[in-house]
């Protein structure tokens, strides 16, 4: 059997990302198909809609058999990683290092990589025929998609390849006559022995090497085959991140099967007629929301003709979807979908 | 003195436009004032209506000029200038170690970002240095570095360096940070942690949160007719959501919803009026 199917919903933060992602989950699941749900840190009350307590593993909806949602740990990212793919004394070693620590907080990617590397996980794991992901806002969109590259690249030791001229060297080698004058020149920079405690974590996390890049091919390729959606508003910063996506995505994943308008309002406001003897600030607000429903009818139609893409539109929800009924009527309600499962 | 404003804040709330506003309310105000994209995400430049960005400022308009960082030629510029090692570049392998260091080696990618801003503050050009830094989730972490680097690095010249800029964060006179929000669930949230995490570490001299996207109260009882009243109904109910998230968290300033603004740089100038009230 082939591993599940895989649908990747991106954009740009605070756009609904998640509340989709969650509406195409329970939708998938109410129409048969053996569904997760991976969101990241989701709003409390759409935990709740969802109906599924979400902790480290996926569990079983309740009632609605066919739908499970787990929550991507984007936190303990580097300590799985390290206790994943080295021995257990080096990675023992990593993750009391200073440089280890400060790592965790500083390279985002590596909290994407955590998160993509368990997302497949369960995708390979064929327990579902879909697996609905919910992409880290913390990660800058895209990088989620690039996070299996940089973490290779890094763990592979540019630093250290500098030090030791390519070789993997055992303690003693790194300060082998070539890099000798180097080190010095940082010692004086940097105050004394912080660079050898830098090769140390260095020579460390190189060990987790094989493992990590073997892993991010296989994550490359589960991309390459999954369905991407962006979801986005019509709000300007929002709409330049969909367009990067669109630019960006086929390099790294799949192109985009289609562009989500969220917060849609209903195109008839548009050239509405304002009854007479309507109180002027009625009026006024119509004509705001109405200046505010040609826009978007705009940034949509320009965007459609520039990538040329399916078009799904999600009406404004004024109240959050509640429990898993409402959060179905997300998908029933917006515009017609393409083929997704 | 040169004050240094930084603008961060959730994902999506308008971090840009509000810094590519408050710049040019200050400039329309007679201050020289420096725009820096320290995010790197093109942001700025857009709502200041320009392509891009580059290393060197460029004037936007009289009084007004802005930069991004890059970090490649800012690590160049910290190791030269700023920590002063004259005659870097004859050293190249050396400048090639540093930028692997600068990749692998935590917070040094953040002290070298911080540090061109700071290094911008300290240089007396500009009456204001304006920031526009990465979201909430990474600007904790940026603002950190100084401390990182003073943790890890007992002596030295680049000590040193990260001495003065915490000097400079640290003044509540001339260092601030704006927490953009909107009256929302999640961004109100995350700026709640994010204040507790700044007042915890007391990582910047004084906060100020913001709130965009504020709706206006419908001044009338009437319900209309037609598309009149579902117009009215649907600002009815997000007005009444935003108000009890504004409630939750009271910002200092509030910035209305703009309706049917096509352009970051409409936006951008529209906001710059409202800063300047």
């Amino acid at each position: 059997m082939m591993a599940s199917k895989a649908i990747v919903v991106t954009g740009a933060g605070g756009v609904g990302k998640t509340t989709v992602a969650a509406a195409l989950g329970v939708k998938a699941a109410s129409q048969g198909k053996r569904t997760l749900v991976l969101t990241v840190d989701p709003a409390r009350r759409l935990a709740d809609a969802l109906g599924v307590e979400l902790g480290g593993r996926p569990r079983r909806h309740p009632e609605l058999e066919t739908l499970s949602a787990g929550m991507l740990d984007s936190a303990a990212s580097w300590i799985t990683v390290a206790r994943r793919h080295a021995d257990p004394e080096v990675a023992d070693r990593l993750v009391t290092n200073e440089f280890f620590e400060a790592a965790t907080i500083h390279f985002p990617a590596s909290q994407s990589y955590a998160a993509a590397e368990e997302a497949i996980a369960y995708i390979e794991s064929r327990k579902w025929d879909l697996v609905v992901i919910d992409t880290p806002p913390a990660a800058g969109g895209i990088e989620f998609f690039t996070a299996p590259a940089r973490m290779s690249e890094l763990v592979g030791g540019r630093l250290l390849r500098l030090l030791t001229g390519g070789r993997i060297p055992g303690r003693t080698a790194l300060f082998n006559r070539g890099a000798k004058p180097l080190l010095r020149f940082a010692d004086q920079l940097l105050g004394s022995d912080l660079l050898e405690r830098v090769a140390q974590f260095a020579m460390d996390l190189r060990t987790t090497y094989d493992g990590v890049s073997r892993r991010s091919r296989a994550i490359e390729g589960h991309f390459r085959r999954a369905t991407t959606l962006v979801v986005t508003t019509a709000d300007p910063a929002p709409l330049s991140e969909a367009a990067r996506f669109f630019m960006e995505l086929p390099d790294v994943a799949s192109a985009p099967k289609a562009v989500i308008f969220n917060r849609t309002l209903p195109a008839d406001w548009v050239g509405a007629a304002i009854p007479p003897r309507t109180p002027t600030a009625l009026a006024d607000n119509l004509r705001r929301w109405e200046a505010e429903a040609h826009r978007q009818r705009d940034a949509r139609n320009g965007f459609a003709a520039r990538f040329r893409v399916p078009l799904v539109t999600i009406p404004w929800l004024t109240e959050d979807p509640t429990d898993r009924h409402t959060l179905e009527a997300v998908v029933d309600e917006a515009s017609a979908w393409p083929d997704l499962w | 003195m040169t004050r240094l404003i930084l603008v961060s804040g959730k994902g999506g709330v308008g971090k840009s436009s509000l810094a590519a506003g408050l710049a040019l309310a200050h400039q329309r105000a007679g201050a020289r004032v420096l725009g820096i994209d320290v995010a790197g995400t093109g942001g700025l430049a857009a709502h200041l209506g320009l392509t891009r960005l580059e290393f060197k400022p460029v004037e936007v308009k009289p009084g007004l000029d802005a930069l991004t960082v890059d970090r490649a030629k800012a690590l160049i510029e910290y190791l030269q200038v700023q920590v002063g090692l004259p005659g870097l570049a004859t050293l190249g392998p050396a400048a090639r170690f540093f930028d692997a260091l600068a990749s692998t080696a935590p917070g040094v990618r953040e002290v070298v970002t911080l540090g061109k801003v700071i290094w911008e503050v300290l240089q007396r050009r500009y009456d204001i240095v304006v920031g526009d830094c990465p979201p909430t989730g990474q600007v904790t972490g940026l603002l950190r570095a100084p401390r990182t680097v003073a943790e890890l690095v007992p002596a030295g010249r680049i000590r040193h360096q990260a001495d003065l800029m915490s000097e400079v964060l640290d003044s509540s006179e001339q260092s601030e940070l704006v927490l953009v929000t909107l009256p929302e669930e999640l961004p109100t949230l995350e700026t709640e942690e994010t204040l507790e995490v700044l007042a915890k570490e007391k990582l910047i001299g004084s906060t100020m949160v913001v709130t965009n996207r504020v709706l206006p109260p419908l001044d009338t009882e009437s319900k209309g007719t037609g598309v009149v009243a579902e117009a009215a109904s649907m600002h009815r109910s997000l007005y009444r959501r935003q108000q009890q998230w504004l409630q939750r968290l009271p910002p200092r300033k509030t910035f209305p919803y703009l309706f049917g603004l096509l352009t970051e740089s409409e936006v951008a100038a529209r906001l710059s009026d409202e800063w300047g009230e």
